[in-house]
């Protein structure tokens, strides 16, 4: 088992897996991915029976101090490095894990350990002065963000640490300790208080958790991507998550560390790049994603750093995918045994389905289309329609029975109404966070941004085409197309595989079967989710119902409820999962609560 | 200098547009009643339209209640609290918006694709996130209010959204057709450009 440093602390070294309920979920994902026999960064953990001790005492359980002490000591030990002194400095991250997680807990606090003359020894070690005062900048920022809750502006990039420490004072008279000790003690004290925080507090009221459970605190060696040519940081997914396609994807960016991947300054290397460079570490990675990938039991995304040749995993958890990609992987997982097939059912979402058979323009009009403008697709869909320049006139025509288009320069709460009676959005300015962007999404209303200022001048009051996904608007109505369910290959099967366990049947309005159903076209109140048990009340005895919202969740449940045989929709995948979880919630009324 | 209730009611209406009188009486803090009364003598002087149960400002009336703002809201331009409060906010929109758009649209291998919302963990930690902001933006609101106290009314409204999110009814964060999170703050943005006369930028 993992070795203890007294009452309070444990360091884990790889050997069986801790309670959760002590370590919090941090530590358990590190600690199982040690079980698995992979290299991680060595960690210490602060069980959730001291936060308890702290919260009910207020104040640091006695020996705690000494335990944390041993325990950086154990971590000096097996890196070979010394916590706040040189020639190599020990740095290390901070964060919190509660056994459920909730909002409100602390954030993560990295490289504990930095102050000047660390950053020096730092600077010698891995010969970049400016990365050691990047890595020292970073640590202030966060404990001034996360620990003091302090938001200064921030000095320039260049800003030397003394100014960042007077700026935080000055802005709220407390310090960013010097001394790496009290760096440790006072990030610990932190997560303890997060515990109790306004939105911890009353989630935990909410979901029903309690108060006394506490939370875990990690304390992991930082490691190093950046000390020379056989170090490195990328990430690797175990399947590609944008197809699905069953081999890895990865990038790799040489001598860097963890946030220059995410930053979006470097261009990083495809994982060929690494194989070419550390044979070794590559190979050791691809199996490590087949090993965690199966122990998962989902695709997995790994983050990795490598240093002089040494690999070590920072973290795996399930990656998220396209729409596209978890159909597909899906049936993959159940068809390699990874997953059983009702595990895969409970993974599709009806939106992911709906998001595949989504219309669009035809390869073949596409080709000789053309285009009067272009700017970023900021929300899917196509819309067809005559472009309008103004909300009002957009909001008028609509209700006279017109499709049309928005063009505005930029959007604002003042055409909300002109949005919602458009079938899409186009602007002038603006990127994918602006008004249009985000109204349009939240609308799901096919929208294009940025197209430039000028660009929609003289377009008003001509019939267009919209594609949000490509950001393209083209003159004229194309034709477009709409994928069609038993075409699809993977949603045929999981159609089958969800028919086969369904209480209740869905058949395609192409069924002969189809024929015999009630249909609720007519009916007002089958057209609303919220009334359409009412409609179904007064067909009692019939066998089967279509149209209105049938297809709905409310209108599977309701189906069910009123005894129906089945309904038919097209398509017959998102009602089939409906029932499933209709059924899955009636067997475990508990977990109707999970996900409201 | 005591802001009429006349304009307070064109007002709400120019950032809410197209409201019921609640919807106005709401956003501004004058009593429902007042507000229906004001809107009466608003449509006689032919500043408002009713439709359908809803108002709408006329053209003449923005221009008028444009050229008000300038006298109007001298005071709170002029107050340092006030103008802090703004640029705080000013600050922690792109942040809000960052967001907002990392809620709806998730980023695979670089390529944003419609959030499906099949990750609670991923859902969970940008409520959680969205609580952090509001934290800050509290703060910023307090000191909008100690200026001008209609102000706390978003600050209230933004927590019950919020509250409501981390309740698990999600359509509080971004739903347009609702006070949610993201409607609320952008109402809350455009009663401030209006104030400080600025214009948005995008």
């Amino acid at each position: 088992m993992a070795i203890c440093f007294g009452e309070w602390t444990i360091g884990l070294t790889g050997e069986g897996v801790p309670d959760r309920k002590l370590i919090g979920g941090k530590a358990s994902s590190v600690a199982r991915m040690q079980a698995l026999g992979l290299n991680v960064p060595p960690a210490i953990v602060i069980t959730t029976r001291a936060c308890a001790a702290f919260i009910g005492g207020h104040t640091t359980p006695p020996g705690l101090e000494d335990e944390i002490a041993a325990g950086v000591a154990w971590l000096e030990e097996r890196t070979g490095r010394r916590f706040g002194a040189g020639p190599r400095p020990l740095l290390v991250s901070v964060r919190s894990g509660a056994p459920v997680s909730m909002p409100g807990m602390m954030d993560t606090v990295l490289n504990l350990g930095i102050n000047d003359e660390t950053e020096t020894a730092l600077a010698k070690e891995c010969g970049d002065a400016a990365f050691a005062r990047n890595t020292h900048q970073r640590f202030l920022d966060l404990y001034a963000h996360i620990v003091l809750k302090a938001h200064p502006a921030r000095p320039d990039q260049c800003g030397d640490p003394g100014t960042w420490r007077t700026a935080v004072h000055d802005a709220t008279g407390l310090d960013i300790p010097y001394d790496a000790k009290a760096q440790l003690r006072g990030a610990v004290r932190a997560v303890f208080e997060s515990w109790n925080s306004r939105r911890a507090r009353r989630y935990r009221q909410h979901h029903g958790i309690p108060d006394d459970l506490g939370t875990a605190v990690t304390i992991q060696a930082m490691v190093f991507g950046n000390l020379d040519a056989r170090s490195g940081t990328g990430v690797l997914f175990s399947r590609n998550p944008l197809t699905g396609d069953p081999t890895p994807y990865g990038e790799y960016l040489p001598r860097a560390q963890g946030e220059d991947v995410v930053s979006g300054k470097f261009t990083p290397e495809p994982l060929s790049a690494l194989a070419n460079e550390l044979p070794e570490a590559h190979a050791a990675l691809l199996v490590a994603a087949q090993t965690l990938e199966r122990a998962g039991q989902d695709v997995q995304d790994i983050e990795f750093t490598i240093e002089r040749g040494q690999l070590f995993f920072l973290q795996s958890r399930a990656a998220k995918l396209a729409p596209h990609a978890a159909i597909r992987v899906a049936v993959d997982l159940v068809r390699e045994g990874l997953v059983d097939v009702d595990a895969a059912l409970r993974r599709i979402t009806p939106e992911q389905v709906m998001i595949l058979l989504a219309p669009h323009i035809s390869e073949q009009a596409l080709h000789g289309a053309h285009s009067l403008a272009s700017g970023e697709g900021a929300s899917p869909g196509v819309g067809i329609g005559v472009l309008v320049s103004d909300s009002d006139e957009a909001e008028r025509r609509a209700h006279s029975g017109e499709a049309v288009i928005l063009a505005r320069p930029t959007t604002s709460p003042d055409d909300l109404h002109g949005m919602i009676a458009s079938r899409a959005v186009v602007t002038e300015l603006g990127g994918s966070t602006s008004h249009a962007a985000v109204v349009g999404r939240a609308l799901g209303l096919p929208c294009v941004v940025g197209c430039g200022k000028g660009a929609l001048d003289g377009l008003a009051g001509r019939t267009v085409t919209v594609d949000g996904r490509t950001g393209k608007v083209y003159d004229g109505a194309l034709t477009i197309e709409a994928p069609d369910e038993s075409d699809h290959g993977s949603l045929t099967t999981l159609a089958g595989w969800a028919a086969a366990r369904s209480p209740l049947r869905v058949l395609p309005p192409s069924s002969p079967e189809a024929r015999g159903a009630v249909d609720l076209a007519e009916n007002i109140a089958a057209a609303d989710p919220a009334t359409i048990g009412d409609a179904l009340n007064l067909i009692k005895g019939a066998r089967g119902a279509r149209g209105g919202a049938i297809a709905s969740d409310e209108g599977v449940r309701a189906a069910l409820a009123a005894g129906l045989e089945f309904i038919v929709a097209d398509p017959v995948l998102p009602p089939l999962l409906a029932a499933l979880r209709s059924k899955a919630e009636a067997a475990a009324p508990s977990d109707a609560n999970e996900r409201p | 200098m005591t802001v009429s209730e006349t304009h307070l009611v064109m007002h709400g209406l120019a950032i809410k547009k197209h409201a019921t009188p609640e919807a106005i009486a709401g956003i501004v803090g004058l009593d429902v009643e007042d507000v229906r009364a004001a809107l009466g003598k608003l449509v006689e002087a032919k500043r408002v339209v009713e439709a359908r149960g809803k108002y709408l400002l006329t053209p003449a009336a923005r221009m008028a209640l444009d050229a008000d703002y300038s006298w109007v809201y001298e005071g709170a331009r002029a107050n340092p609290h006030f103008v802090a409060g703004y640029e705080a906010f000013e600050c922690l929109n792109g942040s809000l918006k960052q967001l907002i758009t990392e809620w709806q649209t998730i980023d695979v291998r670089g390529q944003g694709v419609p959030n499906d919302h099949s990750d609670k963990g991923y859902d969970d930690k940008i409520i959680d996130r969205l609580g952090d902001l509001h934290e800050r933006a509290e703060t910023a609101l307090r000191r909008l209010a100690q200026a001008l106290p209609r102000f706390s009314i978003y600050r209230d409204k933004l927590s019950a959204a919020l509250e409501k999110a981390e309740d698990g009814a999600t359509e509080w964060i971004s739903d347009a057709k609702i006070e949610s999170y993201h409607t609320l703050w952008f109402e809350l943005h455009e009663d401030l450009l209006r104030l400080m006369r600025r214009e948005r930028q995008e």
